[in-house]
C-alpha cells in the first residue's frame, strides 16, 4: 500500500461543503427527528459561508441529505428566482453536483422559505423548511428553558388561553403566519412562518417534512402520514386566508396563495406566490407539454382532505 | 472550480444514511442497505456512530470493526447504538435497561440495530406516523418476547427507535409505531 493510495485527491472543498463529521451529526439528529414527530432536536449548527438567520438551517439539512443524483428546487416565499433563494440554490448546486429545477414535480428535495408549493408533493419527496424561530411557545414563554419544561410536561394551556383571548379581544384568531399545530396528537410545534393556506398540506402528507433553525440550533421532523392538527376550539374553527375572488394576473389561477401588489391607483392585483406553478400554467397557456400535478387545494378552494378544513358559521360570538 | 466528489466511504455512508431515513419515514417498507450480512452492521454504524457519541454491541468481530470509528464502547445502560446482529435472549436484559431519553430530551435514547430474518415467521400489523393506514410484514428471528418487551418499555415519547435488518435488507420501527401480533 502507498501513501497515494491512501491519500484522497485533493479537493477545494468537501462534498457538500460540511465535513463527514458535521453531515453525520445532523443525520443522526434527523433520525431522531423523524422518530419523534414536532419535537425539537438541538443540533451543533456549523458555521457556512452565509450568515445565520439566512436560511443556514435548511441548508444544513440539505447539504447532510443531497446525493449526486438529486434535484433540488430552492424556493423562497413561493418564488423561484429570489436573490436568497438563486442564492443557496446555486451554492448546494456547486457544493453537490445536484441538478436543479423550479418544477415541484420534478425535484426530490425542496428547500424552502415560507411556503409549500401549491402542487402536492409526493412520497419520496424532502421538503426542508428554513426556520426563524422553532419555539411556538416563545410569545407565551419567553424563558426557552421553561418552554422546554412546558414541551416535557404537554401543558400547552397558556398557548389555548392566549387563543382564547384573541377569540374574547378581535372575535378571530389573529396568529397569521407559523401558524401553531400539534403533531401526532404530541408536540405542539412551528410550522416556520408558512402562511395559514399552506398549514394544512402538512396534515397526512405524503413526503417527509424536515424544519431546521440554523441560528436556534434545533431542526424537527413531520413524517409522512402524520396528523398534523392547528390549535382551534370545538366551536371557533382555524380558517385559511380568503384568496376567493382573487384571479393572478399571470396565469388566470384561483383560489392559490396570492401576493398582493399594490397599484398606483391604490387598487390591488394578484399573483400567484408559487411562481414554480405560475410557470408551468404559462407554458401550459402556450401550449406547451407540461405535466401538471394535482393541487392541494381546487379552483374552488376546496382543501384535498374533506373535512379538515371546517367552514365557520358567522355567528359563532 | 470543480464539485466536490463524494469519496467511495462518504457513498457509503450517504447510501446507508438515506436506506435508513426513508425506512423510519415509512416504517414496515423494505429498503437497501449497500452491503449484506454483518457488513451491513458496520455499514449503519460508520454511518452514524463516531466520536461524538457511543455503542455497544454483544458480538465480538463487530465491535472490534466499529472501534474505527472512535466512538465511546459503553454498556447497554449507557449506549446510544447498540447493535445486535443476532438478538438472544439474555439480549433482552440489556433491551430492557436501554436508554429511553428523558421528558425534556427524548431523542437522548438508544436506537438499537439488530438481526432479524424478514419475510417469514409471525406477522405483525403496523400503524402510526408514516403509514398510510396500516401495514403488515412478518419478522422472524427475534425473541417471543421482543415485541412484549418494546410495549412495556415505550412510554411515548419516552422509548428507543429500532432497525430490523435481514441481510441486505432494513426496517425501521421508530417509536411512534404501534404494533399488532396477528394470530
Amino acid at each position: 500500500m502507498t501513501l497515494a493510495e491512501l491519500a484522497r485527491p485533493a479537493q477545494d472543498y468537501s462534498y457538500a461543503f460540511l465535513d463527514e463529521f458535521a453531515k453525520r451529526e445532523v443525520r443522526r439528529r434527523i433520525l431522531k427527528a423523524i422518530a419523534i414527530p414536532g419535537h425539537q432536536v438541538p443540533y451543533a449548527s456549523r458555521e457556512l459561508p452565509i450568515a445565520r438567520g439566512w436560511g443556514t438551517g435548511g441548508l444544513q439539512v440539505t447539504l447532510s441529505i443531497a446525493g449526486p443524483h438529486d434535484i433540488v428546487k430552492v424556493i423562497d416565499q413561493g418564488a423561484d428566482d429570489s436573490v436568497n433563494a438563486v442564492n443557496l440554490r446555486r451554492f448546494i448546486a456547486r457544493m453537490t453536483g445536484v441538478a436543479t429545477t423550479s418544477d415541484a414535480q420534478l425535484a426530490t428535495i425542496i428547500q424552502s422559505r415560507h411556503r409549500i408549493t401549491e402542487e402536492r408533493l409526493r412520497e419520496g419527496q424532502v421538503l426542508v423548511l428554513q426556520v426563524p424561530d422553532p419555539e411556538p411557545l416563545r410569545a407565551v414563554e419567553p424563558n426557552i428553558s421553561l418552554a422546554r419544561e412546558m414541551h416535557a410536561d404537554a401543558d400547552y394551556a397558556l398557548m389555548w388561553l392566549g387563543l382564547y383571548e384573541q377569540v374574547v379581544r378581535f372575535g378571530t384568531f389573529m396568529t397569521g403566519a407559523s401558524y401553531p399545530v400539534v403533531v401526532h396528537q404530541r408536540y405542539l410545534m412551528s410550522p416556520s412562518p408558512i402562511p395559514r393556506w399552506d398549514t394544512p398540506m402538512l396534515h397526512q402528507a405524503a413526503h417527509l417534512t424536515l424544519l431546521s433553525a440554523g441560528r436556534e440550533k434545533r431542526l424537527y421532523a413531520v413524517p409522512p402520514y402524520t396528523d398534523v392538527r392547528p390549535i382551534e376550539f370545538e366551536d371557533v374553527f382555524f380558517q385559511v386566508e380568503n384568496q376567493q375572488g382573487r384571479i393572478c394576473e399571470q396565469s388566470g389561477a384561483v383560489n392559490k396563495f396570492m401576493n398582493e401588489i399594490p397599484q398606483p391607483d391604490g387598487s390591488m392585483c394578484y399573483q400567484a406566490s408559487d411562481t414554480g406553478y405560475v410557470e408551468k400554467l404559462v407554458r401550459r397557456a402556450r401550449g406547451e407539454p407540461v405535466a401538471i400535478g394535482a393541487t392541494y387545494y381546487d379552483d374552488d378552494g376546496t382543501f384535498y382532505h374533506p373535512g379538515y378544513l371546517k367552514e365557520q358559521e358567522p355567528d359563532h360570538r | 472550480m470543480a464539485v466536490p466528489l463524494m469519496s467511495p466511504q462518504e457513498e457509503r455512508n450517504h447510501v446507508t444514511f438515506t436506506a435508513l431515513m426513508r425506512a423510519l419515514s415509512h416504517p414496515g417498507r423494505e429498503q437497501r442497505l449497500p452491503d449484506t450480512g454483518l457488513a451491513a452492521f458496520v455499514a449503519i454504524g460508520d454511518a452514524l456512530v463516531d466520536l461524538e457519541t457511543s455503542y455497544y454491541t454483544p458480538h465480538d468481530a463487530l465491535a472490534a470493526a466499529l472501534v474505527r470509528t472512535g466512538a465511546r464502547f459503553l454498556s447497554p445502560l449507557q449506549a446510544r447504538y447498540q447493535f445486535y446482529p443476532q438478538l438472544h435472549d439474555q439480549h433482552l436484559d440489556h433491551l430492557r435497561v436501554a436508554p429511553t431519553g428523558d421528558y425534556v430530551a427524548p431523542e437522548d435514547s438508544a436506537t438499537l440495530v439488530v438481526g432479524c430474518v424478514i419475510g417469514s415467521g409471525p406477522a405483525v400489523e403496523l400503524r402510526g406516523p408514516g403509514i398510510r393506514s396500516a401495514i403488515e410484514v412478518r419478522i422472524d428471528g427475534l425473541p417471543a418476547a421482543f415485541w412484549s418487551l418494546r410495549a412495556g418499555t415505550l412510554r411515548y415519547p419516552l422509548g428507543w427507535d429500532v432497525f430490523l435488518v435481514a441481510g441486505d435488507r432494513v426496517i425501521g420501527l421508530p417509536r411512534t409505531t404501534r404494533v399488532e401480533m396477528i394470530e
